[in-house]
């Protein structure tokens, strides 16, 4: 990975933190929406380290507290983001706006959303368990008590998604075209 | 013709509205689940104030019959000495504290026994009893037993409305304080209990659920959680524990113990202990 695209990388992690940290609804977030973006553009692999790291990081740093065991389950759903960002990269057409793309992102925000919730809550209904409750009824009652906060995170998912994905994007692809006028510029100076 | 690609966010999109759905669906089951477990609880409770309000006022009608009947004798009595009147007051007497035992254990209400008692021994030892010293002591009986029936249904609707439970607090040095058959009314949750019996300091977080609160310190000692390793971390925390009798043994709470509804008979730990991740 060469310094530039691991200076951009630090530089989204950073933000992505900053906002992951900042007080905030329960459940609105934008980890996934830039870990998806990440791996989108950079591949499924970033993707995946992206989200994992920045999940790792809100686990202890978290304004609602430590994550505790469900920190394994937020990496783990966070992993699956950026992974769906670069098998989606592969079947991707030409960014270009329409009504119907920002329908298929916004589409792709609330499953993100989805699998992410399916798997956190797998994660409290494990805790149940170990508890003392029985599985069955630990999981239920997990899944059953989390869809309200899977409503609130699939509709934020939806929004965010639908909403930024084609600007951010478009944003990231010119820098990416920029770079290599950059690199021109900066061997004058060194 | 409907494109490959659009069927799939069709197909996706649809996953997501199921799931949801689902959930949602669960979410009420159990909801309706809890209500009707709720429901069947204050039924029972008011089952059992209804039955023991009858139970109090067969009991009273029986008493009063009895008063009545002496006191038309002594209304219509048409002799000078009440004597002959005692030996059916000792009875009612006798028949009122058979049917009135656990309310002459309290205090007050066994002193007005025995002062009836005492009373009721002194005018038959005088021999000749006026009507004014007769009617004096039937209207204390009177008094008292109208005074132990109101009672009596006072308690019988209270013992149907409150929950006896019994909690610990364990403060993880060997310390374990207990606190045997509290008394609270029903509807309480363990940390609404918790306040009345230690002196805590608590958080809330709204997106907790169910329940929202986490306790922080009870009596003093302070819940610790050490961060500053980020692969590792460390502290002790106030957990909470219901004991489970048909499996004997400690559960540890499922939801936060602002959720958790007390039983009558329930038995509540709080632990002070440690823990780690990973």
């Amino acid at each position: 990975m060469s310094t530039r695209k691991l200076a951009f990388l630090i530089i989204l992690t950073a933000l992505c933190l900053a906002l992951q940290i900042v007080p905030r609804p329960p459940n609105v977030e934008f980890t996934s929406f830039f870990s998806f973006i990440m791996g989108l553009t950079e591949g499924a692999v970033v993707g995946a380290l992206f989200g994992s790291f920045v999940m790792l990081t809100n686990g202890f740093l978290s304004p609602y507290g430590f994550g505790g065991l469900n920190i394994p389950f937020q990496i783990a759903g966070m992993i699956i983001a950026g992974v769906l960002g670069g098998v989606y990269r592969r079947f991707t057409r030409d960014l270009s706006f329409s009504a119907s793309f920002s329908l298929e992102t916004a589409v792709l925000g609330a499953i993100i959303a989805l699998i992410y919730d399916l798997i956190t809550n797998l994660g409290y209904g494990l805790q149940l368990i170990l508890a003392g409750e029985g599985a069955a009824l630990a999981l239920f009652t997990a899944m059953a008590y989390g869809s309200f906060f899977s409503l609130m995170h699939i509709v934020s998912n939806t929004v965010i998604f639908g909403v930024l994905f084609l600007p951010i994007t478009n944003a990231l692809n010119s820098l990416k075209v920029g770079e290599s006028l950059w690199s021109k510029k900066e061997r004058l100076y060194s | 013709m409907v494109e490959k690609r659009t069927f799939v966010f069709v197909i996706l999109a649809t996953i997501v509205w199921a799931s949801l759905a689902s959930a949602f669906a669960g979410y009420y089951y159990l909801q309706n689940m809890n209500n009707s477990e709720q429901l069947n609880s204050a039924q029972s409770s008011l089952n059992k104030v209804a039955s023991n309000y009858s139970q109090a006022a067969d009991k009273y009608d029986l008493l009063l019959s009895e008063y009545a009947l002496l006191d038309g004798n002594y209304s219509y009595f048409m002799g000078s000495n009440y004597a002959i009147l005692m030996p059916p007051l000792r009875s009612l007497i006798a028949n009122f504290a058979k049917n009135y035992t656990s309310l002459l254990t309290q205090e007050d209400m066994n002193k007005s026994y025995q002062q009836l008692l005492s009373d009721h021994a002194t005018l038959l030892q005088k021999g000749n009893i006026t009507r004014g010293d007769f009617g004096s002591l039937l209207s204390e009986y009177y008094n008292l037993f109208n005074l132990s029936a109101i009672r009596e249904l006072g308690l019988s609707i209270s013992k149907s409305t409150t929950l006896s439970v019994n909690v610990v607090i364990d403060y993880g040095n060997g310390t374990a304080e207990w606190h045997n058959e509290t008394i609270v009314t029903s509807g309480y949750t363990l940390f609404r209990l918790t306040q009345e019996i230690a002196v805590i300091e608590s958080s809330y977080f709204a997106y907790l659920e169910p329940g929202h609160i986490r306790i922080d310190s009870i009596n003093g000692k302070t819940t610790t959680a050490n961060y500053t390793n980020p692969s590792y971390s460390w502290g002790y925390s106030w957990i909470w524990y219901y004991w489970n009798d048909n499996d004997k043994r400690w559960v540890s709470g499922p939801v936060g113990c602002d959720a958790w509804l007390l039983k009558d008979g329930g038995i509540y730990k709080w632990n002070y202990e440690y823990w780690h991740f990973p």
